[in-house]
């Protein structure tokens, strides 16, 4: 690698790290001050009185090891736990109806009152005070028309005129309904928690739990910042991968548990769309490894910063796949058939209420943002600023900007994702499950071969050990991103002038008693 | 594995109203379908046989809580013919001006409550708040904003009130760029495509058999619309109304078709609005009072035994027809209706649709279902 990996300060791994240690030393050092107390002495050796301790060897070594790590991990799970806590059912929830709200400009045209005067640009809808005799509309008019200078709508580009839908209800810094997601959690507290009659009772308890359990474990493997993790085993990206695997698991379990034939069906739905998403996700996190020369999710973060170009820049395709499969993953908008609310009513989740209920709600937010760190910890840099290595070298500025703390990157990386996934949900309807299974076989998955395939060879003979190909190590990148992009431009417009004449064409599975056909069925 | 049968409903996001749709599945595939009607039969036919002519319009404004001027006005016009009211032609031009926003405004609500059947809630949300352009217009006529109450026999209630023409022009103005953004979010969007093309197919003939009307059949290409084939009121003064263009070459239809003949359709009701509001006899800006003999000529109270009332009219969702019988009430003298029929295009439908369905998918059942725009008001009447 070009440069190692930049360590930010706010490294709450080795603070805790640290002050474990210095008050285990504290502790055990007054406890030897204490005369006759102590078990260990100060050098590690075995103290003369503890004749009742001496089959435990080397204390200071192994003993200090355990207590230290132990009490580590379990702060480092706290302050996680704490930042998602916070950072999730608090801030995505918010930004998750905030967002929707202005998509679908919620606050229509319902306020009667204020149609009066909003226009646009100081133009009103309608001069109606001029039909008034006499000239008694002229006070109104002149009233209307300076209520609507001051407080109507500036801009004609938006879709509003009659009224202003983009006002917000409240004091703005208060961040309007912000603790709304917590109260809502807090109301299912309250609820009844109910078993369906003749529902499989072990099992639909245990679907809950299995879901729940294995979304908050997701999040030990994901860095917020280059010090602030729960744990790092080696290969934490299969470990990671795998426990997202567990949940489908759960949904399996509560489609065939709950006795309602809406859980079944959403049920047989995730099932039979596991296969045609999971296998394209799989394959492209692959080609992330290979390209990064790692199963960890830290060295992938580092060797994007060591190497000075982010994954996305090299495999454009690997991050919509990604996109793609993960949103199909975490079961939104358009690939949510199992819980496909017009047909099935709530699919596998109807006989769920509750806190149970909640928390499955909970669970998905946290596999979605779960799913939003991991892209921008794969494709994005993760914890490590944009241009960090070009804007770190303007002198103070540089150094004030790779003074910000590696968890703002990730956090405002992941809200920018999740931001594309609320987007994707305001502009998409559901497609249906054959539609699923077509677009994975089809189509994801000789893409994601595809991706795999350039990635081996970005590798094998692209890479030169430390940057990507000669010089500044920008030429290829670079390049790829410009013919992506023309790409995408040019894939995007579908414009076709023989458009009207070709149907989409919809294959029936039986034959029904008057045979329709249309087209070429 | 097993074929099962599930009971979508009587509450269920799919049924647009209280009904029920027992469905036979095998896996997703749909094999056969039950239609159970009559959750919400409220008996509006007799009740009207004990009301007095004016007092049946507000329970023909219930039958449909999307399309309620349509409802009344066809009865309005029944009315007229069983006790021979004259009506001045302003009134006629201001009943057609309210009729076609209604339509504007039920055909909203349909395409509002179409996109969450195939997955898309912003549609939903942006058709409510376009729908309150037209909420408002009509709310300025009849002072209500669903169940209006709005014409007479003989005329209208009130007259267009001040500015009226110059608000309505204005909404139309940006309503029209809204339908622009409702197509782009829609007709460009490949995964509505998918949902709606090719699926809920019907052939016209079929259709034309089970007595199937209004836009789903003039989405399958067959030509007829009541306001121009049988000319009431004064559809044919004005402009605006086009005959209906086959959207595709296919033949039958498909709920991507029946789409694009709402969308047209708004466009048409609005072009006619406009050209109404243009050629409105004594002026749109004019504001004439209550029961002025330009908008409101009194009418005989009774309908002697013998008199037959009929009128057949383009509703929203096809053709609504109602059949009155003069000399009912007190010893026959004729203040009630003796008795009244209602033919309400959405009853023939619905167990035509539940059978057009069978062999598509569990997920194409709301996207079938939807692209009829059911009203189960009307259905159970």
């Amino acid at each position: 690698m070009a440069k190692d990996a930049k360590y930010d300060w706010l490294n709450v791994n080795k603070a805790i790290d640290s002050s474990a240690t210095d008050i285990h030393s504290i502790a055990f050092n007054s406890i030897d001050v204490n005369a006759g107390t102590s078990f260990c002495a100060a050098d590690g050796t075995i103290a003369a009185n503890t004749f009742f301790f001496d089959t435990i060897p080397k204390c200071t070594g192994e003993v200090f090891e355990i207590v230290t790590t132990s009490v580590v991990a379990f702060t480092m799970c706290v302050v996680i736990f704490s930042i998602i806590m916070l950072s999730q059912f608090i801030t995505v929830i918010w930004t998750e109806r905030k967002l929707i709200a202005r998509f679908m400009d919620r606050r229509g045209a319902t306020t009667s009152m204020r149609s009066l005067w909003v226009g646009e640009n100081g133009v009103t809808a309608g001069e109606w005070w001029t039909l008034l005799p006499f000239g008694l509309g002229a006070p109104v008019g002149w009233l209307v028309n300076t209520l609507n200078r001051f407080v109507g709508n500036k801009s004609d580009k938006a879709t509003v005129s009659r009224v202003n839908n983009r006002s917000w209800h409240g004091i703005w810094f208060l961040f309007p309904g912000f603790f709304q997601g917590l109260g809502d959690g807090m109301k299912f507290l309250t609820k009844e928690h109910m078993v369906p009659n003749k529902a499989d009772k072990l099992i639909y308890e245990l679907a809950p739990f299995l879901i729940i359990s294995s979304t908050v474990l997701i999040l030990g493997f994901l860095p917020f910042g280059s010090g602030i993790y729960a744990a790092d085993p080696e290969m934490s990206v299969l470990f990671a991968f795998a426990i997202f695997g567990i949940a489908p698991l759960g949904v399996f379990f509560a489609g065939w548990s709950s006795n309602n034939k809406y859980s079944l069906l959403g049920g047989i739905r995730s099932a039979a769309q596991l296969t045609a998403y999971e296998i394209p996700l799989l394959i492209t996190i692959l080609s992330v490894c290979v390209l990064s020369g790692s199963l960890n999710v830290i060295e992938i973060i580092d060797f994007q910063y060591g190497s000075g170009v982010w994954n996305f820049f090299l495999i454009p395709l690997g991050a919509l796949l990604f996109l793609i499969t993960m949103i199909a993953e975490v079961e939104r908008i358009p690939f949510d058939m199992p819980e496909a609310e017009a047909e099935l009513v709530e699919g596998w989740w109807t006989e769920y209420g509750g806190m149970r209920w909640g928390l499955l709600f909970a669970s998905e937010y946290l596999r979605c943002y779960a799913a939003c760190i991991l892209m921008a910890h794969f494709f994005f840099g993760g914890y490590h600023a944009p241009f960090a290595n070009f804007i770190g070298d303007f002198g103070s500025i540089g150094d004030a900007y790779l003074a910000i703390p590696g968890i703002v990157w990730v956090l405002l990386k992941a809200w920018f994702f999740f931001a594309i996934f609320v987007w994707v949900r305001a502009a998409f309807p559901r497609i249906r499950t054959d539609q699923i299974l077509e677009l994975g076989w089809k189509y994801l998955l000789p893409l994601s071969l595809i991706n795999l395939a350039f990635a081996f060879i970005l590798r094998l003979y692209v890479f030169d050990g430390n940057s990507w190909g000669p010089g500044s190590g920008l030429i290829v990148p670079a390049a790829i991103t410009i013919i992506s992009l023309i790409l995408f431009v040019v894939l995007s417009v579908d414009e076709d002038p023989d458009w009207d004449g070709q149907r989409m064409n919809h294959t029936r599975t039986r034959t029904p008693a008057g045979t329709h056909t249309l087209g070429e069925d | 594995m097993a074929e099962m049968w599930i009971t979508m409903g009587p509450q269920h996001p799919m049924t647009h109203g209280l009904w029920t749709l027992r469905v036979k599945v095998d896996g997703e595939t749909v094999v056969d379908t039950v239609p159970e009607l009559g959750y919400i039969h409220r008996g509006v036919e007799k009740i009207c046989e004990a009301r007095d002519f004016t007092q049946i319009t507000p329970y023909c404004d219930r039958l449909c809580y999307a399309s309620a001027m349509t409802w009344a006005q066809s009865y309005i016009y029944a009315a007229e013919d069983l006790l021979g009211a004259e009506v001045p032609e302003r009134a006629e031009y201001i009943r057609l001006i309210a009729v076609e926003m209604q339509r504007v405004a039920s055909h909203l609500m349909w395409l509002g409550a179409y996109c969450p059947d195939v997955g898309n809630l912003t549609v939903f949300v942006w058709c409510l708040r376009d729908r309150e352009l037209f909420l408002d217009l009509l709310q300025e006529l009849g002072g209500s904003r669903m169940h209006y109450n709005f014409p007479r026999v003989g005329g209208v209630k009130r007259d267009l009130p001040i500015g009226f023409a110059m608000r309505a022009r204005a909404k139309i103005e940006m309503f029209r760029k809204r339908l622009q953004e409702y197509e782009m979010l829609l007709d460009e969007s490949t995964i509505f495509l998918v949902r709606t093309q090719g699926v809920g197919a019907c052939k016209a003939e079929e259709m034309i058999n089970a007595g199937v009307t209004g836009p789903n059949i003039r989405a399958a290409g067959v030509n007829y619309d009541i306001r121009w084939a049988h000319p009431y009121s004064v559809y044919d003064q004005i402009d605006g109304l086009a005959a209906v263009e086959k959207v595709s070459s296919n033949e039958g239809s498909d709920c991507y078709d029946r789409y694009r003949v709402r969308m047209t359709e708004m466009i048409e009701s609005c072009n006619m609005i406009i050209s109404a509001l243009d050629s409105i006899p004594g002026g749109a800006e004019t504001h004439y009072n209550k029961k002025d003999e330009m908008i409101y000529l009194k009418p005989p109270i009774r309908a002697p035994a013998g008199q037959n009332g009929f009128h057949h009219f383009e509703d929203s969702r096809g053709e609504s027809t109602f059949y009155l019988a003069g000399g009912g009430g007190k010893k026959g003298r004729g203040e009630f209706p003796y008795r009244m029929s209602i033919r309400s295009p959405m009853f023939i439908t619905i167990p035509y649709v539940s059978k057009a369905m069978i062999g598509y998918k569990v997920a194409d059942i709301p996207a079938i279902m939807g692209s009829f725009d059911p009203c189960i008001g009307e259905t159970d009447r």
